[in-house]
């Protein structure tokens, strides 16, 4: 008797946990639904549609015309490869001077750790506008930073446009991409190497390993969840830039910094082009996940 | 006390979700007649709508606007007009995003180009073709009869009710085309000149050791009026064809204006920029960088008047017989159709009251531009903005008004991608060519 009362109530009182739990997530829930789940479903759908200023159609014959449209234009290919550029350039970059820096300064004492992790998480948390409009003034062709300690130090014969020349403009988006990108991989390895074991790190070289052994054999592994999360939220980053091209070169000079992203905005926001929009953007985001996937494959084999 | 503690964090999230919800029913219901605000001293009922602006001279200052709507609601105190101000870079992005998303302003203060060749044309716009009346058409016909063709749309619907108009044109730094014996390529009374002196001076310039005679800006479409204007009017180009439904600058004319600038850029007496729009052109010459900006009016003569240290001489554009044919711009109001006809009759009184009521002429002054109702008269004239009224020379050069030709929007990306294609290759024609298919697609 006493046995089926603490059973009846262990399932009474899982019920409501569970229900608790379920309340709790229930907020989230909506947003997730309402501000993620259905623009996806959305977005997905409507690329199948004829959706611009003028109207909104769908036809079975018309259904495929926005991806067809797509493959056929040279403007979404040249934003395709220069995206894929930045994001094959950037990634890596990021990735290696963020553990490069989060190794150099997780050693050194808290005040001076802190103030490191301040500095280069600063244009994190300053907004891109403003970031943008000092970068463009070092970048000016007139009176710019760059072209003035160039030519100060003799490097330079003549001013270089940097924004307005497509063999430096796509270079300059990427090292503004590049500053801005470190902030949060740096922290992030100053924590992950701040938690690495200190037993094996002591026991490894009570053994006689070697300071890139240390790191290879002991702390590369455990700090790999870590490397794996800063790979896929920096490829996503890298895939969706798109304020520093709007603010800075409209994707030109010829198309040099044209991205998927901003040929996604410049024809669904600026031009009313929902439907082709759309159709871009679910293309977009199924090369972002067999990135992602791929990363997931390669480097995260050994946290699953 | 979790209890008294979940209790209250229930309670205010309660609360926020009501907020947003009443905020919404402001934002999208509030042009329903209601009897909050203005109805306890008088027990009037107000309808409320909104406005969004492109920043058009003052019209782009709170301040202004407040007090032009402090006006109004002494005439009008049945309507409150709650005003959102939005920039060139991302107003149209704005615009469209609200229009899908239905929170579309009731009343747009910008030019034909969008209210009626883009939201006009894609049927969002009300008709306002009751406001035109006869006494309207004549008044402003005689400014211009270019205006009321612009307002138009090609269905005989009117979709912008005008405000105010200018004719864009250029400026030169006085003082280093004096220096450098260039003022004898002007003509100083007329403000105008031909190519031929146009090149001269350009050549005089970079002689005197001026390394940047001007800009042909083109890192986007801010300011494109400008370069637009200058390939035109070298050789007489015409942008498009009458009526408005071809784009047509690949023209032997259009060819030979773009091929003399690039020529230009080669022997150093121009130069290109695709990294700099017009606002950056704007910085460059006020501060003495360029000798002659391509993005000027008197809007734009007033904005940098603080940071001008030497005479910024207004012309019109070089052309090959001497007689320009300016771009202009017009501007007013129109609005969209939220399907409240007690919203739309509130925005018609509201237009009415600007362009045609008392305080008309202060409103136009605060445009910065001229109006488009000849029986204004000059609205500068007296005031501190006196030297405004020079501007008023270009008047008679305004040319067609093109800009409401089909893919607008589509031709102006086209038109500077087209200019740093051009300047790299050094082939207009080609460049040309691409430009036109593209925007005649």
């Amino acid at each position: 008797m006493a046995k089926t009362n603490q059973a009846g109530m262990s399932r009474a009182l899982v019920r409501r946990e569970t229900t608790a739990a379920y309340l709790f997530l229930l907020p989230c829930l909506i947003f997730f639904l309402g501000f993620v789940v259905y623009p996806m479903v959305t977005c997905f759908i409507n690329s199948f549609t004829i959706y611009n200023t003028y109207g909104h159609t769908f036809s079975v014959a018309t259904m495929f015309d926005n991806y067809k449209r797509m493959f056929q234009d040279d403007v979404f290919w040249q934003g395709f490869w220069n995206t894929i550029l930045i994001v094959v350039v950037s990634v890596p970059t990021v990735t290696a001077f963020s553990l490069w820096v989060g190794t150099a300064i997780y050693q050194m004492g808290p005040k001076l750790r802190s103030f490191f992790r301040c500095i280069f998480y600063l244009p994190v948390v300053t907004g891109t506008v403003a970031v943008t409009v000092v970068w463009k003034w070092m970048f000016n062709n007139y009176y710019g930073l760059f072209n003035a300690v160039g030519k100060g130090l003799g490097i330079l014969d003549q001013n270089i446009n940097w924004l307005g020349d497509e063999r430096f403009a796509i270079w300059c988006i990427i090292l503004i991409l590049f500053t801005t990108s470190i902030g949060q991989p740096i922290v992030l390895y100053v924590a992950a190497l701040g938690n690495v074991d200190q037993a094996l790190i002591e026991a490894s070289e009570v053994d006689g390993a070697t300071k890139f052994q240390v790191f290879w054999k002991i702390k590369w592994p455990q700090i790999m969840p870590t490397t794996l999360y800063i790979l896929v939220i920096t490829t996503i980053n890298s895939f969706q830039c798109f304020a520093l091209i709007q603010l800075l070169t409209s994707g030109g000079p010829n198309g040099s910094t044209q991205t998927i992203m901003y040929y996604i905005y410049y024809q669904a926001i600026k031009l009313g082009e929902y439907g082709y929009g759309n159709a871009m953007g679910i293309i977009l985001a199924i090369i972002i996940a067999l990135f992602s996937a791929l990363q997931f494959k390669v480097a995260g084999k050994d946290n699953t | 006390m979790k209890k008294v503690l979940a209790l209250l964090l229930t309670l205010a999230m309660l609360a926020t979700l009501a907020a947003c919800s009443v905020q919404k029913e402001g934002n999208n219901g509030g042009g329903t007649t209601d009897n909050g605000g203005g109805t306890e001293g008088g027990g009037t009922a107000t309808t409320a709508i909104t406005m969004w602006t492109y920043p058009i001279g003052n019209w782009g200052n709170a301040e202004t606007v407040d007090a032009i709507l402090a006006e109004f609601n002494k005439v009008h105190p049945e309507i409150s007009v709650k005003v959102e101000y939005l920039d060139y870079s991302n107003g149209d992005g704005m615009v469209n995003t609200a229009l899908e998303g239905g929170t579309a302003p009731d009343i747009i203060m910008e030019g034909p180009d969008r209210l009626v060749a883009n939201w006009g044309a894609a049927g969002k716009m009300v008709d306002l073709s009751d406001m035109w009346t006869d006494e309207v058409k004549a008044d402003i016909a005689a400014t211009s009869e270019v205006v009321e063709s612009a307002c138009k749309w090609t269905d005989g619907a009117y979709y912008e009710y005008p405000l105010c108009m200018t004719t864009h044109c250029m400026a030169i730094n006085y003082e280093a085309f004096e220096a450098a014996g260039a003022l004898q390529y002007i003509d100083e009374e007329t403000h105008t000149w031909t190519t031929e002196n146009f090149v001269k001076a350009c050549e005089a310039l970079r002689d005197a050791g001026y390394q940047v005679p001007g800009i042909v800006y083109c890192g986007g479409t801010g300011g494109d009026q400008g370069t637009r204007a200058l390939v035109r009017n070298l050789y007489s180009a015409d942008f498009t064809n009458p009526e408005h439904t071809q784009y047509t600058m690949n023209s032997e004319e259009g060819i030979k204006g773009l091929q003399l600038l690039i020529d230009m850029v080669a022997d150093g007496s121009m130069t290109y920029d695709a990294g700099i729009v017009a606002s950056d052109e704007l910085t460059l010459f006020a501060n003495g960088t360029a000798c002659m900006s391509f993005c000027w009016n008197a809007s734009n003569a007033s904005n940098y008047a603080s940071q001008v240290t030497f005479t910024a001489f207004p012309m019109a554009f070089p052309s090959d017989d001497g007689v320009p044919e300016l771009d202009g711009g017009i501007w007013g109001f129109g609005i969209f159709d939220n399907g409240d006809q007690a919203r739309i009759d509130a925005a018609k009184v509201f237009i009415d009251w600007v362009c045609n009521g008392d305080q008309a002429a202060s409103n136009v002054y605060n445009t910065t531009f001229f109006p488009v109702r000849s029986s204004l008269g000059d609205v500068y004239a007296g005031t501190e903005k006196a030297s405004f009224s020079d501007f008023l020379i270009f008047m008679p050069y305004l040319g067609d008004y093109y800009n409401v030709t089909t893919k607008w929007a589509e031709q102006r990306t086209a038109w500077f991608e087209m200019l740093q294609s051009a300047f790299t290759s050094g082939d207009a024609a080609a460049a040309l060519e691409a430009y036109v298919a593209t925007a005649n697609a």
